[in-house]
C-alpha cells in the first residue's frame, strides 16, 4: 500500500519518507558488548568474525605477556589477545575469545564473558573526558536499561603497539 | 588448448622471447669467438625464419619486415659464410645484431603492456641494407652471380629452347657486351636456331650482369649446341662455359660440374635423356646450381640444419597461479596425511592389530613424500637465464665505458624457486652495473700497476645450500673506498661525524636510497637508486644483502635468499610445554652430555668441545624464557646445528621426532614484536591441531633484540 502511495506523492513527501528511512538505518549502531573484569565494553559488531570457546593457545616468546599465543583455527594461524593484561588487570583463567578482523588483521581477544549484541543510537555515544580518557576506548555511553556503562572499544588502537 | 586470441598471443610472446634469449646466448657466444660459426647462422635463420612467421601470423607488419631483412642477410651469409664479411664489419654485425635483438625486445614489451608497435623501422632496415651491401659488395662475385645464377636459370626454360650454354667471360676482360656479341655471331655461323639471354646482347647496360653471371644461349636440339661449344671452346676470353639441360638438369648438374672444372677442356656431351618432348612442364627445371668453382654441398647443408631443428624440447609453459594452487593443495595433503597415520583414534585402540593400516601409511607417505618434491621442482629454475642476461650487460657497458671485462659464472645450473630468480634479477644487474661502472677501473693503466690483470673480472655465483640461496656478485676492480663513502655519508645527513663506523656499517650505506657517490648522474649510475632497489627487491623475498670490499683489491655483494619452499623436513623438540621445530638440514648432530663437558667462558657464556672445536651452548629455555622440563644438563638433549654463518649447539628437553611440516607465515600482527628476529621463522600446524613454531637457527644466536620480557 505505501509503495503504491508513494508513486503518487509529491517529491517533497518523498524527502520525508526518505529521510525518514535514513534516520532508521544509521541512527543506531550494532554493538557486541562483553565483560572483562567489572568493565562492560563493546566492539562494533561488524568487526566480529565469530565467538569461540575451549581454544588452548600455543605460546609465543619473546611478544609482551598480553599476546597469549596463537591458535589454529580451522587451518588459520591467529593470534591471541588477552583482554585482562592488556589492560594491566590480574590474568585469569577465561577461555571465551571474540575473534575479530581489523583491517585485514584477524586476531582474537580473550574476555570474561560475553554479554549480547545490541543497537545503540550513535548519538548517545559520548567522547570519553580527556583527563580521565581510558586507553583503547573511543567514546561511551549508558546501556538503554540503565543496566551501566558501556566503553566503546576502539580495535585499531589496541592492536597498535 | 583454448583458441582465443589471447592464448595466441600469449604463446607468440612466449615463443618469441626465448627465441631472441636463445639469439642474445648465441651472438654473445659469436662475439666471443669473433665469428659465427655455419651452425650458427643457421641456427640464426632459423630463428629469423620463424619470428618472422610468427610476427606476420599476428599482424606485426614492422617486426616482420624487420625479422624479413635479418633473414635475408643471414641467408647471404648462410651461402657464403662468414669468411663474405670483412674483418673490420663483424663487429658491426654482431652490434647490428644485438642492436635488433633490443629492438625486438621493446616491441615485445610494448605487445604485452598492450601499448602500439612502433612503426620506426626505416632506419634500421636501412642499416640492415648497407650491411647487405656490402657484403654483396665485398663478395660481388661470388654471392650475387649466386643468386643471378638461380634466378636465371629459371629463364634457361625459354619454350622451345631446352638446350642451354651458359657462358661465362674471363674476369675483367672489359668490354663484356661486345665479346658476347661475337660469340653469338659466331656461333651464328654454324646454327641460326637459339636464342640468347639477356636478349640484346650488345647493349652497353648488359655488360656488367654479363662479366658477373656470364650470358645464355639456348639452343632447340642437342647437335646444335654440341657445335656451338666447339666454336666457343677455342675462344681465349671465354673463361668457362656449361651445358644446362632443362630437360634433365637435376641428373646432368652433377656431371657437369665434374667435367666442366677445367678450363677448356673439351666438352663432350654424352645426353642422358633425349628430348622427346620439347615443352616440358616447369616443374622438371630444378634450379641447376652450375658454377664449376663452386660444387657447394648444399644438401649436406640442408641436412646439418634439419638436424639441428629435430632437437626439440618437451616443454609446455603453466601458469604460475595453477602451480601456487597445486603447492598449497600439496601442502594439505602432507598435513591431512599426518593427521590421518597419526590420528589420537588410534591410541585409543592399543591390542589391536594394524599391521595392514601401518603398512598402507608407509605407502601413503611414501607417496606424498614423492607428490611433495615433484610439486617443488615444477617451480624450480636454473638460475642460467638470470645470468647469461649479465653477459650481454657486461659487453654494452663494456663497450660504452671502454672498459674491457669478462664475466666469469659459476654454478649457473643452480635450480632456485622461480619467485627467487625473478626477485633476484634486478638486483644482480644493479649490482654488475655497479661493478662494471665504479668497480672495474676505468684505465688498464691502473690495474697494471696495481699488478693486475688488464682486464677486469667480474664472477657471478650462485650456490644453493640446501636452507638458503647465496649469489655473489665479485669484481676484482678498485674496491669501495670507505673514508670517501663515510665522508660523503655525513655530508649528506646520513652519517652522524661523531659515532666510530664499522667498515660493514659504512657499507651498509651505499644501500641508503638516494646515496651516490657518482657526483654526476651517468646513463649507468649516479641516481643512487640502485643499490636501495637491491635491497628493497632482496628483503621482499626476505633475503639479507651484504657487502664486503676492500679498497684496491675489488669488492664483492651476496645476496642470501632464504629457500621459500613451503613444505620442509623439520625436527620437532619440546622445551617445557612448547614444541618447536628445527629445519632438519640446519642440524648436523644431536647428543646428550653432563655438566662436566660443558666449559665456562668469563662472560657466564657455555661452550662445549665437538670434534676439536669449540662451540656455543644456547639453552632455548633461557633463550625464550621458558620452564624446560630437564632442569639439569644430562636430561635434555643437545642438537648441534649449523648455518652457513654460525654453528652452535641448542639446549631442549628432548626430541619428538622427524616431520615433514608445512611452513604457515606467522601473523602480522605478530611480527610487529620483532618476532622474526628472535629466531621465530613461521609455524606449523602438527598432525594433532597443536602448532609449533618454527626456529630460524641463525637468528636465534645472532640476535639479542626482540621483545624482552624478563
Amino acid at each position: 500500500m505505501s509503495d503504491e502511495n508513494l508513486m503518487f506523492a509529491t517529491e517533497e513527501q518523498q524527502a520525508i519518507y526518505n529521510k525518514q528511512q535514513e534516520v532508521e538505518e544509521f541512527a543506531t549502531r550494532k554493538y557486541l558488548t562483553f565483560r572483562t573484569d567489572n568493565l562492560l565494553f563493546g566492539i562494533e559488531a561488524e568487526i566480529v568474525m565469530e565467538i569461540i570457546t575451549n581454544y588452548s593457545a600455543t605460546y609465543v616468546p619473546m611478544v609482551p605477556s598480553y599476546v597469549r599465543g596463537i591458535i589454529n583455527l580451522r587451518g588459520q594461524i591467529i593470534p591471541l589477545l588477552d583482554m585482562r593484561q592488556k589492560l594491566s588487570i590480574e590474568p585469569m583463567d577465561t577461555d571465551c575469545i571474540i575473534v575479530i578482523d581489523v583491517e585485514d588483521i584477524r586476531i582474537g581477544i580473550l574476555v570474561d564473558a560475553v554479554s549480547q549484541i545490541i543497537d545503540i543510537p550513535i548519538d548517545t555515544i559520548l567522547p570519553v573526558p580527556q583527563h580521565n580518557a581510558q586507553k583503547y576506548v573511543s567514546g561511551m555511553c549508558t546501556m538503554p536499561d540503565n543496566s551501566g556503562t558501556m566503553l566503546v572499544l576502539d580495535c585499531p588502537l589496541l592492536l597498535a603497539n | 588448448m583454448a583458441n582465443n586470441g589471447d592464448s595466441v598471443l600469449e604463446m607468440y610472446l612466449y615463443e618469441t622471447n626465448s627465441l631472441l634469449g636463445q639469439l642474445d646466448d648465441i651472438m654473445l657466444a659469436a662475439e666471443q669467438a669473433d665469428t659465427l660459426s655455419q651452425e650458427d647462422v643457421n641456427e640464426i635463420f632459423r630463428i629469423m625464419h620463424t619470428l618472422k612467421g610468427s610476427a606476420a601470423m599476428m599482424e606485426f607488419e614492422p617486426l616482420m619486415t624487420l625479422a624479413h631483412r635479418i633473414e635475408d642477410l643471414f641467408y647471404l651469409i648462410r651461402e657464403e659464410t662468414m669468411s663474405a664479411i670483412p674483418e673490420d664489419d663483424k663487429p658491426k654485425l654482431f652490434n647490428l645484431l644485438f642492436k635488433f635483438i633490443d629492438y625486438f625486445r621493446a616491441q615485445i614489451e610494448n605487445i604485452e603492456l598492450g601499448k602500439p608497435l612502433s612503426n620506426d623501422i626505416d632506419n634500421f632496415v636501412s642499416i640492415i641494407n648497407t650491411v647487405i651491401d656490402k657484403i654483396n659488395g665485398a663478395d660481388a662475385e661470388k654471392d650475387e652471380s649466386k643468386q643471378e645464377a638461380a634466378s636465371a636459370s629459371q629463364s634457361n626454360a625459354v619454350n622451345g629452347y631446352p638446350y642451354s650454354l651458359n657462358i661465362y667471360l674471363d674476369e675483367g676482360c672489359g668490354m663484356e657486351n661486345l665479346r658476347a656479341f661475337m660469340i653469338v655471331n659466331d656461333v651464328k655461323q654454324c646454327c641460326s636456331d637459339f636464342v640468347t639471354e639477356p636478349e640484346d646482347i650488345d647493349d652497353t647496360s648488359v655488360a656488367p650482369s654479363i662479366a658477373k653471371d656470364g650470358f645464355k644461349l639456348h639452343f632447340s636440339t642437342v647437335a646444335d649446341r654440341e657445335n656451338a661449344a666447339k666454336i666457343i671452346e677455342p675462344m681465349g676470353f671465354v673463361r668457362n662455359f656449361e651445358e644446362v639441360d632443362n630437360l634433365s638438369a637435376a641428373q646432368n648438374t652433377e656431371t657437369n660440374q665434374v667435367e666442366q672444372t677445367v678450363n677448356n677442356e673439351p666438352v663432350v656431351k654424352k645426353e642422358q635423356a633425349q628430348p622427346e618432348v620439347k615443352e616440358k612442364p616447369k616443374e622438371t627445371k630444378q634450379a641447376p646450381i652450375v658454377r664449376a668453382e663452386k660444387p657447394k654441398a648444399q644438401p649436406a647443408k640442408e641436412n646439418n640444419s634439419t638436424q639441428g631443428h629435430q632437437i626439440k624440447q618437451s616443454l609446455i609453459s603453466v601458469n604460475l597461479s595453477k602451480l601456487d594452487q597445486l603447492m598449497a593443495v600439496v601442502g594439505e595433503i602432507v598435513i591431512t596425511e599426518a593427521m590421518v597415520t597419526a590420528s589420537p583414534d588410534l591410541k585409543g585402540i592399543e591390542g589391536v592389530k594394524l599391521d595392514n593400516f601401518n603398512k598402507s601409511a608407509r605407502q601413503l607417505r611414501k607417496l606424498t613424500d614423492e607428490l611433495q618434491d615433484i610439486s617443488m621442482s615444477l617451480r624450480m629454475v636454473p638460475v642460467s637465464g638470470t645470468f647469461q642476461k649479465m653477459r650481454r650487460i657486461v659487453r654494452d657497458m663494456g663497450q660504452k665505458l671502454g672498459k674491457r671485462a669478462r664475466l666469469t659464472i659459476v654454478g649457473e645450473d643452480t635450480e632456485i624457486d622461480k619467485t627467487i630468480v625473478d626477485a633476484i634479477s634486478d638486483p644482480i644487474m644493479h649490482i654488475v652495473r655497479n661493478s662494471m661502472d665504479h668497480g672495474i677501473e676505468p684505465d688498464e693503466k691502473m690495474r697494471i700497476a696495481a699488478g693486475k690483470n688488464p682486464e677486469g673480472e667480474i664472477i657471478l655465483s650462485a650456490q644453493n645450500t640446501g636452507s638458503e640461496v647465496i649469489i655473489k656478485i665479485e669484481d676484482d676492480g678498485g674496491g669501495v673506498d670507505s673514508d670517501a663513502v663515510l665522508a660523503k655519508a655525513i655530508r649528506q645527513g646520513l652519517a652522524n661525524p661523531d659515532v666510530e663506523y664499522s667498515k660493514r656499517e659504512i657499507l651498509n650505506f651505499l644501500m641508503m636510497p638516494g646515496f651516490s657517490t657518482n657526483t654526476e648522474v651517468t646513463e649507468f649510475s649516479g641516481r643512487g637508486v640502485g643499490m636501495d632497489v637491491v635491497k628493497k627487491n632482496v628483503e621482499a623475498v626476505s633475503g639479507v644483502v651484504i657487502m664486503t670490499s676492500e679498497f684496491g683489491k675489488g669488492s664483492c655483494t651476496t645476496l642470501k635468499i632464504p629457500l621459500t619452499t613451503a613444505i620442509m623436513d623439520g625436527m620437532e623438540v619440546s622445551v617445557g610445554d612448547s614444541i618447536f621445530t628445527i629445519p632438519i638440514q640446519n642440524i648436523r648432530q644431536s647428543f646428550k652430555a653432563t655438566d662436566e663437558d660443558i666449559i665456562h667462558d668469563a662472560m657466564k657464556g657455555e661452550m662445549i668441545c665437538k670434534m676439536d672445536n669449540f662451540y656455543p651452548v644456547l639453552r632455548l629455555h633461557e633463550r625464550y624464557g621458558l620452564m624446560p622440563r630437564a632442569e639439569k644438563t644430562e636430561d635434555g638433549i643437545f642438537v648441534w646445528v649449523e648455518t652457513s654463518e654460525d654453528s652452535y649447539c641448542l639446549f631442549v628437553d628432548e626430541l619428538l621426532g622427524e616431520q615433514q611440516v608445512v611452513i604457515k607465515p606467522l601473523p602480522s600482527y605478530l611480527n610487529t614484536f620483532g618476532i622474526k628476529e628472535s629466531g621465530i621463522v613461521g609455524c606449523t600446524i602438527l598432525g594433532d591441531g597443536n602448532i609449533s613454531l618454527i626456529l630460524d637457527v641463525s637468528n636465534l644466536i645472532s640476535s639479542d633484540s626482540g621483545y624482552a620480557m624478563f
